[in-house]
């Protein structure tokens, strides 16, 4: 009798794994599972916390409020859910998943791993911004604010990366850092001679980041700016797969080398200053989420963004629910919870990256 | 694609790095563009691709009352006729060579991204015979292979027009000999920047010789490389033969005469 085994397909030829490519995950089927995956984390999460909630509660919470005919939820568990837990696993959702996009497409327009909207200073430029027009009262403008202070602290972090001549990733996080120390100084300062309370607290909620003042108004706000500026952004990060091979090559594949870096510029601070308009600065879900994205859609941008977009946003509500939830009656800044995940990537990517023209 | 260069030139940083150009790449067919170091051959390529507008004269494509300045023409649709592979080419992008030569494929792209043709790039990979390489990653290639898909990127764009920055570069013999036929058999109008003189007198049917920016001479090899020509722009002292195979030129340089040389001063005078 010979082996039956030979009979069975084999589907693909074995390479060596130093020269095998990944393979790429159909994108309909990562778009479907990052919905489903953050639909279910919404629901779960809301029931996590003092207060005896169950999913089933929570779905009917939302349903009635949507303005369809179920059962009734009891009274306080229905304005726990609407009131308080929902906007702001809402907003998470919506801070996680455009702080993740502005990292992908930092990382690329830099041709920087090392990119994210914290490291190179634009959140804390777009703090500074936000609360300096918290001090003249005008809180209409506070995403406004917060662009323009996201899109100063860019300029300033790139012109002073760039004085030396080339855009090391490198230098560019030094002059990031710099930036970014400068801006929180700014902020403490602001707080510091104009809050009347405790404003330490706040200080620590503009520069570590904090989800716990959100509301209606801050889902409208970060949901807006995602689905807005992120689809325009997922419309403009397409064309940055052409810079791959650097910016000669982009320009001969038919791509405005300098406008489509100065559109997706100016879509990357809207977005961070819309994100920290409702949170603060968060840092490193714009570090984190991409690169572990980029494992399972490979690095073509028309499937890495909305799925580091999803992802981003997952993780966001996770880590929000451990900062509100570990220390239970205390809460931690969800800043602290992202750092404690994210500072570990960093040092990997730091010691990948050793070797190569990084300084 | 029928390309003329029409007294083109141009500055960078206030010094004309091509003065006056004019040349008639044959449709069809390998040019092979010549010069030594600083003659502007990678900018004239540059000015040819569109990614440089030209001070002075035209880059014109198309033929008759049809053509029309390379600059006028829109990115998209000059990425759809030009191809253009420059010298140095890497990327720390983990890329596959699917995505690779799918690149090439971004000017036919639509708004979402997607590629109108799904088959352009397995074409393009056959062409250049690099099917086989289709699942590796890029990083993983060696210098032909990585050339080899380079090529492929650039057909997957469907030029009208190739524009090569020394292909040869780092290549071993086989590869540059391989890498040659291969652009010369294509049938499409390619223009190729080149150092060995004797891959250029080999595979082209024209060659354009550059100088200090300027033209020095324009023709069929066996016109254009001679001796007094070579001594001219190289400065090299060579003897043009003839092959025996294909007849076509074969360059013997020698070695150079020195200079100025003062006589050697016996050891024991000092």
């Amino acid at each position: 009798m010979t082996t039956t085994t030979a009979t069975v397909p084999r589907t693909t030829p074995p390479l060596a794994p130093s020269t095998a490519a990944p393979a790429r995950t159909h994108l309909a089927l990562l778009v479907a599972v990052g919905l489903a995956a953050l639909v279910g984390t919404v629901l779960v999460t809301v029931t996590i916390g003092p207060a005896d909630l169950g999913v089933g509660e929570v779905a009917r919470s939302i349903v009635a409020h949507v303005g369809l005919d179920v059962a009734p939820v009891a009274p306080l568990h229905d304005a726990i859910v609407w009131e308080l837990r929902l906007p702001r696993v809402l907003t998470a959702a919506a801070v996680g998943a455009g702080l993740a996009l502005a990292g992908a497409v930092m990382q690329s327009l830099t041709r920087n791993p090392l990119a994210d909207p914290y490291l190179l200073g634009l959140s804390s430029g777009a703090s500074l911004g936000a609360v300096a027009v918290l001090v003249v009262g005008v809180a209409v403008l506070l995403p406004v604010a917060a662009f323009v202070g996201a899109m100063a602290a860019l300029v300033a972090t790139l012109a002073l990366a760039r004085s030396g001549g080339m855009l090391t990733p490198g230098r560019t996080v030094l002059a990031g850092l710099a930036v970014s120390q400068l801006c929180a100084a700014g902020t403490s300062f602001v707080i510091f001679w104009t809050a009347t309370g405790d404003s330490y607290r706040e200080i620590l909620s503009w520069l570590l980041g904090s989800l716990a003042g959100a509301t209606w108004s801050s889902v409208a706000i970060a949901g807006g700016a995602v689905l807005v500026v992120g689809t325009l952004v997922v419309l403009a990060g397409v064309r940055l797969d052409a810079f791959a091979f650097g910016d000669t090559a982009a320009a001969a594949l038919g791509v405005g080398v300098d406008r489509t870096r100065w559109t997706l510029m100016t879509l990357v601070a809207l977005l961070t200053g819309a994100m920290v308009a409702v949170s603060g600065a968060i840092g490193f879900v714009g570090l984190v989420l991409p690169h572990a994205v980029g494992s399972l859609t490979g690095p073509a941008h028309r499937r890495l963004l909305p799925v580091a977009a999803l992802a981003g946003a997952v993780f966001l509500v996770w880590a929000d629910t451990l900062a509100r939830t570990l220390f239970d009656p205390r809460e931690l800044p969800v800043g602290i919870v992202t750092a404690l995940i994210g500072v570990p990537v960093f040092a990997v990517l730091l010691r990948r990256g050793r070797g190569s023209a990084w300084t | 694609m029928d390309l003329t260069l029409s007294g083109v030139g141009t500055r960078l940083g206030g010094r004309w790095v091509v003065d006056g150009v004019d040349a008639t790449p044959p449709p069809g067919r390998l040019t092979g563009l010549l010069g030594p170091n600083g003659a502007g051959k990678t900018t004239l390529l540059r000015l040819v691709a569109g990614l440089l507008t030209p001070e002075r004269g035209a880059v014109l494509v198309g033929a008759g009352a049809s053509a029309a300045p390379v600059a006028a023409m829109g990115r998209r649709e000059r990425a759809r006729r030009i191809a253009l592979l420059e010298q140095e080419s890497s990327s720390s992008v983990p890329l596959t060579v699917r995505e690779v030569v799918a690149l090439g494929r971004i000017p036919y792209r639509s708004l979402w991204g997607t590629d109108p043709d799904d088959e352009a790039v397995d074409r393009a990979l056959h062409a250049a015979d690099a099917a086989h390489l289709a699942g590796r990653a890029w990083s993983s290639l060696s210098g032909g292979e990585r050339q080899r898909v380079h090529v492929a990127r650039a057909l997957a764009q469907e030029p009208e027009l190739l524009l090569l920055d020394e292909p040869t570069n780092h290549l071993d013999v086989s590869a540059q000999l391989a890498l040659l036929a291969f652009v010369r058999d294509l049938g499409t109008t390619t223009v190729a920047a080149l150092h060995d003189l004797n891959l250029a007198a080999a595979f082209c049917e024209h060659v354009v010789v550059l100088s200090g920016g300027r033209l020095a001479a324009a023709g069929h090899p066996r016109e254009v490389l001679r001796p007094a020509l070579l001594r001219e722009v190289y400065g090299v002292d060579a003897d043009v033969l003839e092959h025996p195979r294909t007849g076509r030129p074969v360059i013997a340089f020698h070695e150079p005469a020195p200079r100025t040389a003062p006589a050697p001063v016996p050891a024991g005078e000092a």
